[in-house]
């Protein structure tokens, strides 16, 4: 329909601003995975709780939109902290393998929980916080909504840049690295862990409030509902070498560009699920090629 | 089986690990040739149940078979236990084989693969296509479904060489996102939307004979695992889930083994899959999805890893719970009393009967891994250990055994 530069153009543009969701969601998982070396397979799902948490809020309770996007946000860091007081926890000695399965248990049974408590609905949509739609020179749609995400993202990553060098952020890296010298110089190990976990919830309820209303969703939206973005988080995470920060946000961006080139014409038109297909080799080239990530930062990667 | 034979793994599995295969292998007391099952667990060999005791085992395996032929079929079944819905116990039997297809994985050789679906998926197509577009026979369909699922696997497997546990995760979760979306998304082998016929062979087009050819099949993936277990390959994948290095130190080829491994449990899969199909009839491929891969590995790891009787009870489980039938059959008698679970559970507690096994599994789940590791298995251990003519014994299946291991990670 379009000459291909332009085509490709409008799907970078699609890529970034979808890429700065899976970057949200990268930067839990990587935060999760220097905290505990867990595959952290319900952040995605720490969104999708906070955003039907803030649905139930604003669209059903009538709450105005802050108190419900804070409700949301409440609810994503509360299930963030119970998964890792109630699973994490109990299994720090477990193999990852086992960590694994239990941190994809945690996600079924919050996709459980939004079966149970919202069957009624079919389907369910959340108001944008502010409804602009323009157009790029180029021709590619933007939303409001997308732009303030690809903002949030950016104020994100400066402020956890800022975070792992106050004293908190300190104690965190230290008690990755030598836990029990971490101990006995007084940081506390527990604490510390709970803080991550929370920080991570956090971050997914971000990804989740700030996505659902670009869309109708059901339950199971950001893990592998209308916006998967668990496998892509967990892509960028990789290329990130799971450890640098600035790399799951750069890894975040890459992958959402790549997926979209499956959309072109070109390709699309000749195989079906092409999204899926192109992130499919991409992992296991990366993987099989580059084990220990694209974007990795020196000073992190140690 | 053994297509990595050329090394002598044999005798060096039982120096590796000398807490069973030791008993099997050099300790070889003949006792009792009449009882064949008691090839392990050298303590038991001198309990021999009285007469009162073999009377109660027989009763119990008569109940059993009773409980397995007998009750979906409706035949002399109190309540209607079956419901005459042999479908859902179909379905049950052919999760199981999914199951056991999982458990080679997961428990013998110690892979995590998310990507469990596209194996099944796959066989279910590729037999639809084979006995639909190209015309062969059913069992032609089968084998070919078998060795696809064999072949996918086998490829995957050999990724899982290069990879180590979480990141080989990640590359099974994609592959099932692939499959799904992508393989499963020709229109012209899967039928799109509509889905794609897969007529069931002459002489097992009844519900009930195809259950009965269903479970055949079960007890054939049983046997061939249980030998699996009882090789020189079982033996060597115990060694090698326990310390790949070691394994590989007393000359175990690890990869031939991993492969044999993934070729095997795809060959069930896929075997599974191409069952399933010509149970519905009519696939559809928007049902291998995801979840039914989270669905699996949950069914499993509750099942109890490396438990066949376990895996197999878990499976049914999941089945009977996610058709809704198990809250149907329990209806029947609890309807004697006047109570009924189904209006209970949907009225009283407000979730609907699709959603229940959505809601208790993943607890099963988490409860399992963290307070139960061994299961299933690990509860049903001493009924089992007393159905094999063994002495009833409480503490039977040692959670040491069963524990979630890896050591690729």
């Amino acid at each position: 329909m379009n000459d291909l530069p332009q085509e490709l153009a409008i799907a970078m543009t699609a890529g970034v601003l979808r890429g700065s969701v899976y970057a949200l969601v990268a930067l839990g998982i990587v935060l999760v995975y220097r905290a505990s070396g867990v595959f952290n397979f319900a952040q995605a799902e720490f969104g999708t709780t906070a955003l039907f948490a803030a649905y139930a809020a604003v669209e059903l309770w009538g709450w105005n939109y802050l108190q419900g996007f804070l409700f949301g946000m409440a609810a994503g860091v509360a299930m963030g902290l119970l998964t890792e007081r109630l699973v994490i926890h109990p299994l720090r000695n477990a193999s990852k393998v086992t960590l694994l399965v239990g941190t994809a248990g945690v996600a079924l049974a919050a996709i459980g929980l939004q079966f149970w408590l919202f069957n009624e609905t079919l389907i369910m949509s959340l108001r944008k916080i502010h409804d602009g739609f323009y157009v790029t020179p180029w021709g590619a749609p933007v939303t409001t909504q997308s732009l303030i995400t690809v903002g949030v993202l950016a104020v994100v990553a400066i402020a956890l840049a800022l975070f792992f060098r106050s004293p908190s952020g300190l104690a965190i890296q230290a008690a990755q690295q030598e836990p029990v010298a971490s101990e006995l110089i007084g940081v506390s190990v527990r604490r510390v862990s709970m803080l991550t976990w929370g920080i991570a919830a956090a971050l997914g309820a971000l990804a989740g409030i700030l996505t659902g209303p670009m869309t109708t969703f059901t339950a199971a939206f950001l893990s592998f509902g209308a916006f998967a973005a668990l496998l892509p988080g967990f892509m960028a995470a990789v290329l990130a070498g799971m450890r640098s920060m600035p790399g799951a946000v750069a890894g975040g961006l890459v992958v959402g560009c790549v997926e979209q080139l499956g959309s072109l014409s070109l390709v699309s038109d000749t195989v079906p699920g092409t999204g899926a297909a192109i992130l499919f080799v991409f992992l296991l080239a990366v993987l099989l090629v580059r084990p220990q990530g694209i974007f990795v930062s020196r000073a992190v990667a140690a | 089986m053994n297509p990595a034979a050329s090394t002598p793994v044999d005798a060096d599995t039982t120096v590796i690990d000398p807490v069973e295969p030791v008993t099997q292998e050099i300790a070889p007391v003949p006792v009792d040739p009449a009882e064949g099952t008691n090839e392990d667990e050298g303590t038991h060999r001198a309990f021999r149940p009285g007469p009162i005791g073999r009377t109660a085992r027989t009763f119990a395996w008569l109940l059993l078979v009773w409980f397995v032929l007998a009750v979906p079929a409706n035949v002399m079944s109190p309540f209607d236990l079956g419901v005459a819905d042999v479908g859902a116990a179909t379905e049950a039997v052919i999760f199981a084989i999914i199951a056991l297809s999982l458990n080679i994985l997961l428990g013998y050789a110690g892979q995590i693969s998310l990507g469990h679906q596209a194996f099944v998926g796959l066989g279910a197509f590729t037999s639809a296509y084979v006995v639909v577009d190209l015309k062969l026979s059913f069992w032609f369909a089968l084998a070919v479904a078998a060795g696809m699922g064999a072949l996918q696997a086998g490829l995957l497997g050999a990724v899982s060489l290069r990879l180590t546990g979480l990141y080989f995760a990640l590359v099974t979760l994609a592959y099932g996102k692939f499959t799904e979306e992508t393989l499963l998304g020709i229109t012209a082998l899967t039928g799109g939307e509509g889905g794609k016929s897969a007529p069931r062979p002459a002489g097992f087009d009844t519900e009930i004979r195809y259950y009965l050819l269903c479970l055949g099949f079960l007890a054939l993936v049983l046997f061939l695992d249980w030998r699996l277990t009882r090789s020189k390959a079982g033996r060597a994948l115990q060694a090698l889930r326990e310390n790949q290095r070691v394994a590989s130190s007393y000359g175990i080829n690890v990869n031939a083994y991993i492969l044999l491994a993934f070729a095997t449990s795809g060959l069930f899969a896929g075997l599974a899959g191409a069952l399933l199909a010509h149970h519905e009839e009519v696939i559809v491929g928007s049902k291998f999805d995801f979840r039914l891969a989270l669905l699996f590995v949950l069914m499993t790891v509750v099942g109890g890893l490396r438990s066949r009787s376990g895996v197999v009870i878990g499976a049914a489980f999941f089945a009977l719970l996610g058709s809704g039938k198990l809250l149907e059959m329990l209806d029947r008698p609890l309807g004697v009393v006047g109570f009924n679970l189904t209006s209970f559970i949907e009225d009283s507690i407000g979730l609907p009967a699709e959603f229940v096994a959505l809601v208790i599994g993943p607890i099963l789940l988490l409860l399992t891994i963290t307070m139960y590791p061994g299961g299933i298995g690990q509860q049903v251990a001493p009924i089992r250990e007393w159905l094999l003519w063994r002495r009833f014994d409480p503490h039977a299946g040692k959670v040491e055994d069963v524990e979630v291991n890896d050591v690729r990670a």
